[in-house]
């Protein structure tokens, strides 16, 4: 395993109460591998990524238990100067909002020689030199001429590129990609996601995959861990969750998208809404949402039971789910 | 949050009929750009909406779809008047409200009602859920049987929520219930067309699907019209009976749903229909045709000569630079799929022989990929 997460919990500490952001997550991603962290928003995917990647704001956030294992190390117990050397040099993060993540009053050429620079300790001239070579990988066309450009030059896509660009520069064993396609239209969207897959396919990198979309990891996951309240519901091969969910939850999100080839009934609305996570109800956090809910549910949490060898469901009555 | 409310009595025939509410001609919307020192002057224009003709019919749903910038929201933003037209007509029942002054407006207004896309900036922070539904029977000046309270009881149940909520304000409910909160204003005047940009992609997947169920039992159940305006393919696809598909400031294809999913002819709406990622629940959809463009939509500021998608297209041709194309019927489709292409592709969406990827960068990785 490049990467293994176990029994992480963040909470973060509000003037209303504690918000318990993430209850125990537990995955790994091995390199070559994509792993796609689906959940809806404040199901603590992004926070648990921020966690991995420390950058997590602390104070309000805290880690109060688990183990983030890389390459062997336990990153938790790094020390924060240990800790930088490891980010960006051997994982890198990708942001959904790329105008926002790039300095607007640096040009490209700059931030991408920038890692360089800092990392490698090179010179000005060979970072630059490096950056244009970076922006040949990603095909922004005339590297040479745009790498003086600063980022409100570049359209959307372009801009993701560049992000791409930057979180490959010092060949990292695992990116992260927190929603990397969300904020661009369908056509560029298809074109980012497919760069961004054939490029860790090339490096043989692992990647984790952070989004909300069904659809989007459908094409180029390999596994897919579902996020509900904090914790993981579902963890499978990409095949297999779609074939037939094991959770309740799951199925839900997959029957309530509108898909091409249907039209006109009326959609599975998954009942109520998401849990407040100051307030996360006792036992299942899904059950007062869940058609299955029983009297277990409201009492005793599932643990992550073991479908197959490859693939495990939090549901009490994973079977009947699985079942339809 | 129930599903199974009995609404109140319905107005007009329920379904689409062949009856049209509105029309749209020749549609324009050009923003200046001012530009110069000292003395400010018009120096371009961003065309946002150009030449687009449309008709949505007593009671039918319309779907408008295209990427960021191609002029759905404008044209939107047109048809309530919010926004003054540059050019063409806006029909609606037979009256010409194009350049209508706020007097002749008023009735119309009462008829016309939107719903808009961020459910978090379109409620007034400060008023209370009763107020901000209950505004637009004031304004208009209505009175309905019972009082306003009632009806705004009434309304609340109606989009599923609790009517007992009335006097809480907007930071109190989720995205989703505001955005119940949007549809119940909007149903306050008992409208006959809502026009509803981007309705539900601010929302989680979970809630979209609620929402989406609510519009579509307030169009079946109360006959209202609907210019739902997205660019989530599936959405509307769902929702609307005819659908339009805008690029740059045009309208490039509109027709049936079944017409335009099934059997498009404009190679963006190949290109849209392909680039949609879709939940594989079975092999079936591994037959779809694979299309991937370069680049980004151009500016509006300066669009292309002739057809505007040319710059991205696989067919285009010297033809294309030239001449634009006319939205007519193309042979071989239905009655009322047009489309606006001077070399239109093949009525199916299957996989081709061999995919189209014009994106160099992908071509590229692929090519490297195979010599391995």
């Amino acid at each position: 395993m490049l990467l293994e997460v176990r029994d992480l919990h963040v909470e973060f500490h509000t003037r209303d109460g504690v918000a318990r952001a993430v209850n125990g997550v537990s995955y790994g991603v091995d390199a070559g591998e994509t792993l796609a962290v689906l959940g809806e928003s404040g199901s603590g995917k992004s926070v648990t990524a921020q966690a991995v990647m420390g950058i997590l704001d602390v104070p309000p956030g805290r880690i109060t238990g688990g183990e983030v294992v890389f390459q062997g190390r336990d990153l938790l117990k790094l020390k924060e100067d240990e800790r930088r050397r490891v980010r960006g040099a051997e994982m890198a993060m990708i942001f959904q909002d790329a105008l926002s993540s790039l300095n607007p009053v640096l040009s490209v050429g700059d931030q991408l020689g920038e890692m360089f620079t800092v990392h490698r300790g090179m010179s000005r001239k060979d970072a630059r030199a490096k950056a244009i070579e970076l922006m040949d990988r990603v095909r922004i066309p005339a590297a040479r001429e745009r790498v003086r450009q600063y980022p409100h030059q570049f359209s959307g896509g372009m801009r993701q590129r560049i992000m791409i660009a930057m979180a490959l520069a010092l060949e990292p064993a695992l990116i992260i990609a927190d929603e990397p396609t969300t904020a661009l239209d369908v056509t560029v969207q298809a074109q980012v996601m497919e760069l961004l897959a054939e490029l860790q396919r090339e490096y043989r990198m692992g990647l984790i995959l952070i989004t909300h979309d069904l659809g989007v990891v459908a094409d180029v996951a390999d596994r897919i861990a579902v996020m509900y309240a904090g914790r993981i519901v579902e963890s499978a091969p990409v095949h297999d969750i779609y074939k037939a969910p094991a959770h309740p939850y799951t199925r839900g999100l997959l029957e309530s998208i509108p898909r091409l080839d249907q039209k006109g009934q009326e959609l599975y609305a998954i009942k109520g809404l998401p849990p407040n996570l100051m307030n996360i109800p006792p036992g299942c956090a899904f059950h007062p949402r869940c058609p299955l809910a029983r009297d277990v549910c409201r009492t005793d949490e599932p643990p992550l039971y073991e479908v197959s060898s490859t693939r495990g469901s939090a549901c009490h009555f994973w079977r009947e789910c699985l079942d339809g | 949050m129930s599903d199974n409310l009995t609404l109140p009595a319905q107005q007009g025939s329920t379904g689409a009929s062949t009856e049209t509410l509105l029309k749209v001609e020749g549609l324009t919307k050009h923003f200046p750009i001012y530009g110069g020192f000292p003395i400010k002057r018009k120096v371009g224009a961003v065309q946002a909406v150009d030449n687009v003709d449309l008709t949505v019919g007593v009671g039918e749903s319309v779907g408008l779809v295209g990427e960021s910038g191609c002029g759905k929201s404008t044209t939107g933003r047109l048809i309530t008047r919010l926004l003054e037209p540059t050019g063409g007509r806006i029909e609606y029942a037979g009256q010409d409200i194009t350049h209508a002054k706020r007097r002749q407006l008023a009735p119309v207004r009462s008829e016309i009602q939107m719903i808009f896309q961020d459910p978090y900036s379109s409620l007034n922070p400060r008023q209370t859920v009763g107020t901000i539904i209950k505004s637009p029977m004031e304004v208009n000046g209505i009175d309905p049987a019972g009082g306003r309270e009632k009806k705004v009881r009434e309304l609340l149940e109606l989009v599923g929520l609790n009517p007992e909520h009335y006097n809480r304000f907007p930071h109190e409910f989720s995205g989703g219930q505001r955005q119940r909160i949007g549809v119940a204003r909007a149903l306050a005047l008992s409208p006959k067309l809502i026009v509803a940009d981007e309705p539900v992609s601010a929302l989680d997947v979970s809630i979209q699907a609620q929402v989406v169920n609510l519009l579509q039992k307030v169009q079946d159940e109360l006959g209202i019209a609907f210019l739902f305006i997205a660019h989530d393919l599936a959405v509307v696809r769902h929702f609307s009976q005819r659908v339009a598909v805008m690029y740059l400031g045009k309208v490039v294809e509109v027709g049936d749903r079944d017409s335009i999913y099934n059997r498009p002819r404009h190679p963006y709406t190949h290109a849209l229909l392909s680039a949609v990622p879709e939940v594989a629940m079975d092999d079936e959809t591994e037959n779809r045709e694979r299309i991937r463009l370069y680049g980004d939509v151009p500016s509006p500021i300066m669009p292309p000569s002739g057809c505007r998608f040319r710059t991205r297209c696989w067919k285009a041709q010297d033809k294309c630079a030239t001449d634009e194309p006319p939205l007519v019927q193309i042979s071989g489709n239905r009655d009322g799929h047009l489309t606006a292409c001077h070399f239109p592709e093949e009525p199916t969406t299957e996989a081709r022989s061999e995919d189209v990827v014009l994106d160099p960068a992908l071509k590229a990785l692929e090519e490297s990929a195979g010599k391995d």
